[in-house]
């Protein structure tokens, strides 16, 4: 099948090893275009991921995820692409999800898809503590954004050129996923939710977060809108 | 003098000290140091003077109050030092991001790849 469009999925990495190269190779078997951020991670990746055509940036130190797709972000501007995907590194989200994604876009719909973990069926294994966190998270964003979304701080994005020109994250860790709802709201953004699949695989389970992660995400973004 | 006294006033002339070490030459610090250097001087030897202050704004002893304000203006220094660091951090980020742009590698190249990269890209 040959992309009429030019698609750049950024994916921001902390020592991630294996599971980037499977999802990078999956990317490239649909003509993506994968840019992999590697956030100061102890070993870089660049020596596992040279032998495939990605574009490969390094933080030198570990700023956070926020700080990692901004840096995707800029070096995506340089390729000129139709969209922009992004897509967490430690494999729960599939690339079979990207199309839906970018129906909206390309239909001129939104200028900014999230994906939703809440939306749509086949979405029961989600752990009983997680959902609690997120449904929280979501009230969360709601009360500093005013939007309400069924889901929160979920990492599989889609952007068209407008959103990703005024798209700007300046929260370097966890706290960028409401950032980038304020950016939306602040912009006049148009955005709509699509359904996506989350797998929670042992391995992602212990890369993500803890719930007591979140006390620390609300504590950056009172800081936020404290402070800006 | 009593030795608490000593104690306090040896503290105060150790953070003047360095104060003046550091060369602060900005008007409005200089100013703010003078003010507190002056008032802790004050309250250490004439003790008494917190206490009457205190009991005029309704708070029993004068070491009470000291306690409520320093309480206080830890509060604004600690946010203080907040904004000082998240501005630290924007400009930290901003050299690593212009760093890890600059150095960005390109997909490697077709000679290089493994044969089911190269594959891939033929297909």
């Amino acid at each position: 099948m040959v992309q009429a469009k030019k698609i750049v999925v950024v994916i921001p990495a902390f020592n991630e090893g294996p599971v980037v190269i499977a999802i990078v190779k999956e990317l490239l078997q649909h003509q993506y275009i994968p840019v992999v951020v590697d956030d100061g991670s102890v070993c870089s990746l660049n020596a596992e991921l040279r032998n495939y055509p990605v574009y490969f940036l390094r933080h030198q130190v570990n700023l956070g995820q926020g700080a990692a797709l901004q840096t995707g972000f800029e070096f995506a501007k340089r390729l000129k692409p139709d969209y922009v995907i992004t897509m967490d590194a430690d494999g729960q989200h599939h690339t079979s999800c990207i199309p839906h994604l970018l129906q909206p876009l390309a239909t001129n719909e939104a200028d900014t898809v999230l994906g939703s973990r809440f939306l749509g069926p086949g979405n029961t294994a989600i752990p009983f503590g997680r959902k609690l966190v997120l449904h929280s998270a979501r009230l969360i964003n709601y009360l500093f954004s005013g939007l309400l979304l069924s889901d929160a701080h979920n990492g599989l994005r889609a952007f068209n050129n407008t959103a990703l020109q005024k798209i700007n994250i300046t929260e370097n860790r966890m706290a960028h996923a409401s950032e980038i709802l304020f950016e939306i709201k602040k912009h006049g953004l148009r955005f709509k939710e699509v359904p996506v699949q989350v797998a929670y695989t042992a391995y992602s389970r212990k890369k993500g977060q803890s719930a007591w992660d979140s006390i620390r995400i609300l504590f950056d973004l009172i800081l936020y809108k404290l402070f800006g | 003098m009593s030795g608490i006294q000593l104690i306090l006033l040896t503290g105060v002339a150790f953070i003047c000290l360095y104060f003046v070490i550091r060369v602060r030459k900005k008007s409005v610090d200089l100013f703010f140091l003078t003010l507190m250097i002056g008032a802790a001087i004050v309250f250490i030897i004439w003790p008494d003077v917190t206490n009457r202050i205190a009991n005029w704004l309704g708070v029993g002893r004068g070491a009470d109050l000291i306690f409520y304000t320093s309480i206080l203006i830890f509060w604004f220094v600690i946010l203080k030092l907040y904004t000082r660091i998240r501005q630290l951090e924007k400009s930290f980020t901003q050299i690593i991001r212009e760093d890890a742009l600059r150095k960005a590698s390109p997909p490697s190249n077709e000679t290089e790849l493994p044969n089911d990269a190269k594959q891939l890209r033929t297909n």
